[in-house]
């Protein structure tokens, strides 16, 4: 075999391999979208939305509670989060920049972001939630902030940083104060990939349920109060799945379908958002 | 030593025993440069690659304290006063000295909002007021026919060249008293560069103009007097076609004829 004869053959198995890989991986995924489709739609109903959870046999029964709840829950965690993280990127990427104190946050939220969710449950549990001696919306509020506040930092940082520094002293040159410079031009030559770390975050924590577990814990009826235990749809739907009745089993269904259908739509609102950017 | 012709005409800018260090840098980068810029004419500096020209320009509207640790010694005189103290407003010297970048810079909003920025920036809110200064500065910068009917649309639909004379309406649209050219052509094709060095001619006659360029032909082309700089010093400035028909310093005309650089 000459040389050039073996880099292909070579060529050729590294290829087969790669895309058979790939064909696996994309596999599954398919799998579990398909398995999700055909038992949530089969699950789907106008009760699930109409009605709260009911005890097993119950003809009426269905997912609002935990619709209302999740949105709640996420809903509150996004309305902090999101100035919050877009506020500290902002200071990493324009006041911090390579400080000491900014690259030690970087560093932090970084860990922060590969942190089992579980364990931020349990530090909630223990701040929150013992000393105010009941589960609580507000608690499970607070937990998933925690873990969406790193990802909206990181990406507002990194996508500040990627705004040309000319655009900033070209806006410094025509007499702009700072907070201009900031809100008027960096902001708007940022707002995509901002807008994309705001929805990843959002979609990220709206599928976290460990955390939830012991912070907002469940509750089978409608609640709107966020003082007390409230029901997530991952929760929820935990709770249900893992039930030996068959009909909680099928709203387990529903509430896992309508849960991915949420996140897929926000990844792909998120990955639109790159594409326009970049054409 | 250096050959500094006396300017006898008003002078916009002096530069008077200038040193500048970079943040963390052992030595400064400008060493005891003393330079008179004339009024209502055009100075171009030259000289090669990292010789300081683009450090000096960016010390005239104090660009360089954008980023920590940058030390400026000497004094920038400008309208009798030294703008290189800490008591200096840099946002009304940015107003009155402004700026045109390598590359166009044009923000992020429509071609209108681009220009108006500088006035906005300043309280302006006339909405009337706003369109006939922004008209004004796009016909200035010879661009208002190409965009009159887009004003609407974002600014980065523009090309380079476009952006690059928007850039300079947008700076010419708060009537500043001196215009800092960092090598405004290097970006752009022959068509569009010949467009700005017009341009840059005729804004003689409103503002003094200072203009780093790599390209000796633009120096000659549009400048009244030329610098030329040489490892952080001023080796030679003298009227345009003076130098670089008869330069007075050896190494101006190792430069201009091309033995290095």
């Amino acid at each position: 075999m000459t040389h050039t004869q073996k880099r292909i053959v070579i060529n050729r198995v590294v290829m087969t391999l790669s895309t058979l890989s790939a064909v696996i991986g994309i596999g599954f995924l398919l799998w579990i979208l398909s398995v999700l489709v055909i038992n949530g739609v089969d699950a789907l109903s106008w009760s699930i939305f109409s009605e709260e959870g009911a005890p097993p046999g119950y003809e009426e029964s269905g997912l609002k509670h935990a619709l209302i709840g999740q949105l709640m829950i996420v809903g509150v965690a996004t309305i902090v989060g999101v100035p919050l993280g877009i506020l500290a990127g902002t200071y990493l990427s324009e006041y911090g920049q390579k400080s000491k104190l900014a690259e030690t946050i970087r560093d932090i939220s970084d860990i922060m972001m590969s942190a089992p969710s579980i364990v931020i449950g349990a530090f909630v549990y223990a701040i929150v939630v013992a000393p105010m001696g009941h589960f609580s919306g507000w608690a499970g509020s607070i937990a998933l902030t925690i873990i969406m506040l790193p990802i909206i930092l990181r990406t507002t940082d990194d996508m500040l940083q990627l705004v040309p520094s000319t655009l900033r002293e070209a806006a410094f040159a025509l007499g702009a104060p700072k907070y201009k410079v900031i809100t008027q031009v960096v902001y708007r030559g940022a707002k995509a990939g901002i807008l994309t770390g705001i929805l990843l975050g959002v979609a990220r924590v709206a599928g976290e349920t460990a955390p939830l577990l012991f912070t907002s814990f469940n509750d089978n009826f409608l609640n709107t109060d966020m003082n007390e235990p409230m029901a997530s749809l991952t929760v929820t739907m935990y709770n249900y799945a893992t039930s030996p009745y068959e009909d909680w089993q099928k709203l387990g269904w529903a509430a896992a379908f309508i849960l991915s259908m949420f996140i897929l739509s926000l990844n792909i609102l998120g990955r639109l958002f790159i594409m326009k950017k970049k054409s | 030593m250096a050959t500094i012709i006396d300017i006898t005409e008003e002078k916009a800018l002096e530069v008077k025993d200038f040193e500048f260090t970079y943040a963390g840098a052992d030595a400064p980068s400008i060493k005891k440069l003393t330079m008179p810029i004339a009024k209502n004419s055009i100075t171009a500096l030259i000289g090669p690659s990292g010789c300081g020209k683009t450090t000096l320009l960016r010390s005239f509207n104090r660009m360089h304290d954008l980023y920590p640790g940058n030390e400026y010694a000497g004094e920038i005189l400008f309208k009798n006063k030294n703008i290189l103290t800490s008591k200096e407003d840099l946002i009304n010297l940015r107003i009155q000295i402004g700026m045109i970048f390598q590359k166009p810079t044009a923000f992020p909003m429509s071609i209108f909002d681009n220009v108006a920025y500088g006035m906005r920036l300043q309280g302006i809110k006339n909405k009337i007021e706003l369109q006939d200064r922004v008209e004004k500065a796009l016909q200035d910068a010879a661009i208002w026919k190409e965009v009159k009917d887009r004003l609407k649309h974002d600014a980065n639909g523009l090309s380079g060249g476009q952006q690059q004379r928007l850039c300079i309406a947008r700076a010419v649209a708060v009537e500043p008293e001196v215009l800092l050219f960092d090598e405004p052509t290097s970006a752009l094709d022959p068509i569009s560069t010949a467009g700005i060095e017009e341009l840059i001619v005729e804004l003689r006659e409103r503002v003094s103009i200072i203009i780093v360029t790599h390209n000796m032909q633009q120096a000659a082309r549009v400048s009244d007097y030329t610098g030329f700089m040489y490892l952080g010093e001023l080796i030679e400035l003298g009227k345009t076609e003076e130098l670089f028909v008869t330069p007075k310093e050896k190494l101006t005309e190792e430069y201009i004829t091309g033995k290095f650089g």
